[in-house]
């Protein structure tokens, strides 16, 4: 849960930077225990009739080969698919992302073409304007749902570079010793310095479009999940079987993609899942901060201006409100289902 | 002694009860103010600082030789009197009794002397000790300041910076620099030239005082980073309390001079709050005496009749800023080439006189006030109450007399259909013949994370293409990152700037000056227009014109009507060709427990924060009350 | 132990110069107009801005600069004058100042998280999915949903406006005026200590030994406190050190809502005041502490829990 107050500022609450992967290998041990102690509890309180049956010889059991049409992701699709709340979250995620394609096309105002008119500003929703006017009397359906589509873009492409580039940062780290304090000390040098500070001044110097500030992110944002995986290749890397493949002549980079990267998906899922919202909460504070360019409506910059007029207009606030909402908790809930589902050790 | 006492005490209560029932309901004693945190001192140096943010406290804090009424008219402070023998060259004040320097406790440290205002121009001018903060006026009005300025400069450079430090008024300041102290209560300043307006210098904070006592006392080192605690006050109040980004607190000067001539609170204690909406809740918990509304507080108040405050709407008097679109006539692509079509075209008079008859800029003033729009219009260069002639009439009212041109509160009244439509014809004719592409491509430039320009940029574009027709110009809005100068004006990219220009002193040479053609310290023409780039001949003949038309009212000096006559006249003339475009006002709304018609009111410097003779309400003042002031102040 | 903790203030003091230099160089990258306001860059001619500049010692080249920072900064402790925040001000004693109205604040808060935080986690952990549970972790989604800014912006609204609390700090009557920071600064901080302490207790819950000792017939709350908080506390304690040194920082937005004279905003002011030195004083306090956090952290670990080695380990960070 390293959302909100992460990207605030790292310095509010450092607690929250845990490490994520813990989390999520320890979220599938919790639930294997317990299932363990539900039997526990059962047994004890099951008569021992009831415990023990004799087994019937069966022919046709005897026959059965012990070969199972184990497919790893089918697996981990059919686990996923167990969580209910989770399944429905991301319908609402996916319909919500989609929606946001029609949702200009239905509206009634065309985003790029909104007139001002003072004389239609600050409406409350009404049949005419769906979710109302904004301080300029423009339509603000139009401006909510490109700003969500904005938001949702820049959010994945940013989150997919930030795991990406920590993905391979990480496993070169983990795995390449002489690298390791080249990597610890570029660590240090940007996990130390608050990184608003590495944002203004890129934001100063090279301008600040949405491109560029995206690919700021990425390049500021890879470090936790590089620290992550970083980690849990040391764990992996010298297990006996790896020894073994090295001594067989395996080359580094399949060994690293069939024999640890496989223990890496569930963490990167659930940093993936986290990441997008954080991101976008991220672009919130930046805005906030005027380090975003705001000539595309987006989250943030919605947000940002609701501030100083959500008491008496609270509607301009609620919806871009609802929908980040909407989005970190899909994330939250998928992140955590599909990493479940993603480890091994969970199927059947 | 204690029977003494009691005794005061009596009949200071019978003297106070005596005022209250005089006036019709009780006054503030101790004002609350606010300041955004955007806004925060940065300096207590009053002589190095030339930010309003600031000057506003400062200026309460040390007395300058004159300041201004609520009329703006200049009167004496620190100087009892002023005059000139010789039409304008050299100037006199003479210096009240019984001032003082005392510490922020109220400790008298000092007298107030002549020789301290040329302690103060000493180190305005010494380039060690300010680093040329506010030298402009100084070294263009007075004999032997520029030179003064060099020399510091050269001295720095040859011997280091302590040599230039260790000068004092005694050494070549006193030969160079034609600025003298004949007596303890005489200062003689010499122009460069016979200036009629020296006197609103004076109130500037380049002509300021400063105790050479002080500078004993803390070095030259400890008055560049002068502290509220260790500052020497002369002024109505001292600092008494200062703590960054959350609140500093005024206490009225136990020993000031003049304490019994102006009226003061007990204390003024500024705020420093994140924003207008803050500002509004504490207003609205009774923790402010006034509050300048938002965009959103307004409508809301504005358009619910049983808001709390519905009643109390007040529209504040205009700021000191004339904002102008000007024009670039030499105006470089994104490569670094001539952007020859919009140079062509803006070249051509019936293009521009097309943007001045057509542009009706109801909309755009409206985003300063959203009520009444038509407050805010704005025909003339220069600003309003700038400079007025000796019949009380406005200078601008004198502009507008040559333009035809009046203020109007129902409607904009500077368009005209008609004449806009034939400008209009003629410029696509003129300019198809000259190669130029119709629409004309405008680039305007706006700070790329301010959400206010961005919604008046685009208002600006709709008016554009509601009044002038997409098929004749189109708006473009590109953004900056954080220096319009570095970004933007340096490798001159934009068509057009709207930008504010607020007078130093009370003249309109200080707002003609700046557009003139081929004079070096013509700001605008230098940095903005880049007119002395242009080529078209009926451009430069123009420009030409104009300049001399300012520099022939320039040179009467000894008639300041006829002055006056002559400036409004080049100013017409540059209105007319339409060189750059009038643009708007400021004018604002507030709730306030102020009457804002007794505030200090002055177009140029610095005056307009001092928390003199302000007369307050312990209630919040209604709109027909403030109407009811106005009125008053008007009459008077 | 101490050849390990030698080694790794060592390295510190390499991470933390580094971290300085190049923070320092990257500032002198900037163009030098940035240094003027635009009302400067109005009224300056470009001679009085190289002026100016000479005069400050920013026309140097960086290098020279550089040399001179350090030089200063070991023979003095002068970390240069403020040129915008408050000009001509010492560097240190301006941080000075704000620091201890952050770190007032930040420890009040970081105790309140503390204390809640860690009671709920607890309460959540021996409740696991019982009503407590669930509304501990609808908590911790609802405040990690809703963008600071907005949530900062409903506790101002709602203690001013309902509760009538005091909407702006107060450093002369700070008693209720600190109330509604605290609580901005607590929000986030109360779901992170719960979710974290949930999720160690419940680890820890389910380990063999915590098995044991169950059969063994301890009592329940024997088993929590005795046992589990305090394996669970290890991790948590950790950060403990680095927490409550990064207090000092202050919080950018909590501070600039409720004008709280510390130092959280002045990071930004300094860097779009082009404040250099200001600048660089706060990256080298910021770095200093937050690597002394940690190097704490680890050694307060080894204290706690003396199963943890870090000689053998080898620091991760």
């Amino acid at each position: 849960m390293d959302l909100t107050e992460k990207t605030v500022s790292e310095l509010e609450a450092p607690v929250v930077d845990m490490d994520v992967d813990r989390s999520a290998v320890d979220s599938n041990i919790d639930k294997k225990y317990n299932r363990g102690r539900v039997h526990v509890h059962a047994r004890a309180m099951m008569p021992e009739k009831q415990l023990f049956s004799y087994a019937e010889y069966r022919a046709q059991e005897a026959e059965r080969i012990g070969y199972s049409q184990y497919s790893y992701w089918k697996s981990v699709w059919r686990n996923f698919l167990k969580k209910k709340a989770a399944v429905i979250m991301s319908l609402v995620f996916l319909a919500l992302f989609l929606f946001t394609f029609v949702a200009g096309a239905i509206g009634k105002y065309d985003v790029y073409n909104l007139r001002i008119d003072n004389s239609l500003m600050f409406i409350s929703p009404n049949s005419e304007f769906w979710f109302g006017t904004d301080n300029m009397g423009r339509d603000y359906w139009a401006q909510v749902w490109c700003a969500t589509r904005t938001s949702i873009m820049l959010a994945v492409s940013v989150s997919l570079g930030q795991i990406a580039l920590g993905v391979l940062i990480g496993l070169v780290w983990g795995y390449v010793r002489k690298l390791d304090s080249f990597f610890t000390n570029l660590y240090n040098l940007i996990d130390n310095v608050p990184t608003i500070i590495y944002m203004t001044l890129i934001a100063l110097m090279l301008g600040k479009t949405t491109l560029i500030m995206g690919v700021a992110m990425i390049g500021f944002g890879w470090l936790a999940t590089a620290r992550n995986v970083r980690n849990l290749v040391f764990m992996y890397r010298d297990r006996e079987y790896n020894l073994a493949s090295r001594c067989l002549g395996t080359s580094i980079w399949r060994i690293l993609a069939r024999n640890i990267f496989p223990y890496l998906v569930s963490v990167i899922i659930l940093r993936l899942a986290l990441a997008i919202p954080g991101t976008i909460a991220y672009e919130t504070t930046l805005t906030y901060l005027g380090l975003m360019d705001i000539s595309t409506p987006s989250l943030g910059i919605l947000l940002r201006n609701a501030r100083s007029y959500f008491l008496d207009y609270p509607y301009l606030l609620i919806f871009p409100a609802a929908i980040v909402s909407i989005i970190t908790i899909t994330f939250y809930l998928v992140g955590n289902a599909f990493s479940d589902a993603c480890d091994p050790r969970n199927h059947v | 002694m204690k029977k003494l006492l009691s005794l005061v005490l009596a009949l200071a209560m019978v003297l106070s009860m005596a005022v209250v029932t005089t006036a019709s309901a009780a006054e503030i004693t101790d004002l609350r103010s606010y300041e955004t945190t955007s806004r925060e001192m940065e300096t207590f140096n009053i002589h190095s600082s030339q930010l309003a943010n600031d000057l506003n406290v400062l200026v309460n804090c040390i007395d300058g030789l004159l300041t201004n009424d609520a009329k703006g008219a200049l009167i004496g402070n620190a100087a009892k009197e002023w005059s000139t023998p010789d039409g304008g060259k050299t100037w006199t004040f003479v210096l009240n009794d019984g001032m003082t320097w005392v510490d922020k406790d109220g400790n008298v440290k000092a007298d107030v002397v002549a020789e301290d205002w040329l302690t103060g121009l000493e180190w305005v001018l010494n380039f060690a000790k300010n680093a040329s903060s506010n030298t402009s006026m100084p070294m263009e009005m007075i004999a032997g300041a520029a030179e003064y300025y060099a020399y510091t400069k050269q001295l720095t450079e040859e011997q280091g910076e302590e040599a230039a430090k260790a000068l004092t008024i005694a050494d070549k300041f006193a030969e160079m620099v034609k600025v003298t102290a004949p007596d303890a209560k005489t200062i003689t300043y010499e122009c460069v030239d016979a200036l009629t307006y020296f006197p609103s210098v004076a109130t500037y904070n380049c002509l300021y005082p400063l105790s050479a006592k002080l500078i004993e006392e803390v070095g030259v080192d400890g008055y560049q980073g002068i502290t509220w605690e260790n500052l020497w006050y002369s002024g109505a109040y001292t600092i008494t309390s200062y703590i960054h980004q959350n609140e500093k607190v005024l206490t009225a000067n136990p020993n000031y001079w003049n304490a019994d001539g102006v009226k003061r609170f007990n204390t003024v204690t500024i705020k420093m709050v994140e924003g207008g909406d803050v500002a509004y809740q504490l207003f609205q918990t009774g923790e402010l005496d006034h509050v300048s509304l938002t965009q959103a507080n307004l409508s809301t108040i504005y358009n619910s009749t049983s808001n709390e405050f519905h009643g109390n709407l007040v529209e504040a008097r205009p700021t000191k800023y004339s904002y102008q679109i000007h024009l670039v006539y030499d105006k470089n692509n994104e490569d670094g080439t001539k952007d020859t079509n919009w140079n062509t075209a803006v070249a051509n008079k019936n293009f521009r006189l097309a943007w001045y008859y057509g542009l009706d800029l109801t909309d755009y003033l409206a985003r300063t006030n959203a009520i009444n729009p038509q407050a805010c219009q704005n025909y003339c260069y220069t600003g309003n109450a700038v400079a007025v002639n000796s019949q009380g009439v406005d200078y601008t009212q004198l502009v507008r007399d040559e333009l035809g041109l009046q203020y109007d509160a129902e409607k904009y009244n500077r368009t005209d259909a008609d004449k806009a439509a034939q400008y209009k014809a003629a410029a696509i004719e003129e300019l198809t013949a000259k190669g130029v592409t119709f629409p004309v491509e405008i680039d305007y430039y706006i700070k790329g994370d301010s959400q206010v320009a961005l919604d008046s940029a685009q208002t600006l574009k709709q008016i554009f293409s509601d009044c002038l027709g997409d098929d004749f110009v189109t708006l473009n809005i590109l953004t900056y990152v954080s220096s319009q100068t570095n970004e933007v004006r340096k490798p001159q990219l934009a068509s057009i700037y709207i930008n504010g220009w607020g007078a130093d002193f009370a003249d309109p040479i200080n707002f003609l000056g700046q557009e003139t053609y081929g004079e070096d310290n013509a700001y605008y023409s230098m940095n903005y227009s880049m007119c002395n780039n242009a080529t078209d001949e009926d451009l430069i003949a123009t420009y030409k014109e104009f300049t001399r038309l300012t520099n022939e009212a320039k040179a009467i000096t000894d008639d300041n009507d006829a002055r006056y006559a002559a400036f409004a006249k080049a100013e017409a003339y540059f209105l007319q060709n339409a060189l750059a475009i009038p643009c708007n006002y400021e004018v604002a709304w507030e709730l306030t427990c102020i009457n804002p018609y007794s505030k200090v009111y002055s177009a140029y410097g610095i005056q307009t924060y001092r928390y003199v003779n302000w007369e307050t309400n312990d209630q919040i003042y209604t709109t027909d009350e403030v109407a009811a002031l106005k009125a008053a102040y008007e009459a008077n | 132990m101490a050849r390990y903790i030698f080694k790794r203030l060592l390295q510190s003091a390499v991470t933390i110069l580094l971290v300085v230099t190049v923070v320092f160089l990257l500032l002198r990258l900037m163009p030098t107009d940035y240094y003027f306001t635009d009302e400067e860059n109005i009224k300056l001619t470009d001679q009085q801005k190289l002026d100016r500049l000479q005069g400050a010692g920013l026309l140097d080249p960086p290098l020279t600069q550089l040399v001179r920072f350090y030089k200063q900064l070991f023979t003095e402790f002068d970390l240069g004058t403020s040129r915008r925040i408050q000009a001509n001000q010492p560097v240190t004693k301006l941080i000075g100042d704000k620091a201890g109205v952050s770190m007032r604040l930040g420890l009040i808060a970081l105790g309140i998280s503390l204390v809640i935080g860690v009671v709920v986690g607890v309460l959540q952990a021996r409740n696991k999915d019982g009503i407590i549970d669930h509304a501990g972790t609808a908590y911790t989604v609802f405040v990690n949903a809703v963008p600071s800014l907005v949530t900062y912006s409903l506790i101002l609204a709602f203690g001013a406006r309902v509760l009538g609390l005091p909407s702006m700090y107060s450093v002369r009557k700070p008693g209720p005026s600190a109330i509604l920071p605290i609580i901005c600064l607590s929000v986030g901080s109360i779901a992170g200590y719960m979710l974290w302490t949930r999720r160690y207790m419940v680890d820890e819950l389910n380990k063999d030994y915590i098995r044991l000792a169950k059969l063994k017939g301890l009592s329940t709350s024997s088993v929590m406190y005795r046992h589990v908080l305090k394996n669970a506390f290890v991790p948590l304690a950790q950060y403990l050190p680095y927490s409550i040194l990064l207090t000092v920082g202050g919080s950018l937005l909590v501070e600039r809502f409720f004008s709280v004279p510390g130092l959280g905003p002045l990071l930004t002011d300094a860097i779009g005041r082009y404040d250099t030195n200001v600048v660089q004083g706060l990256v080298l306090l910021y770095a200093t502490l937050g690597i002394i956090g940690v190097f704490l952290g680890d050694i307060l670990m080894t204290l706690i829990d003396p199963r943890i080695r870090l000689t053998s380990k080898g620091g991760t960070r």
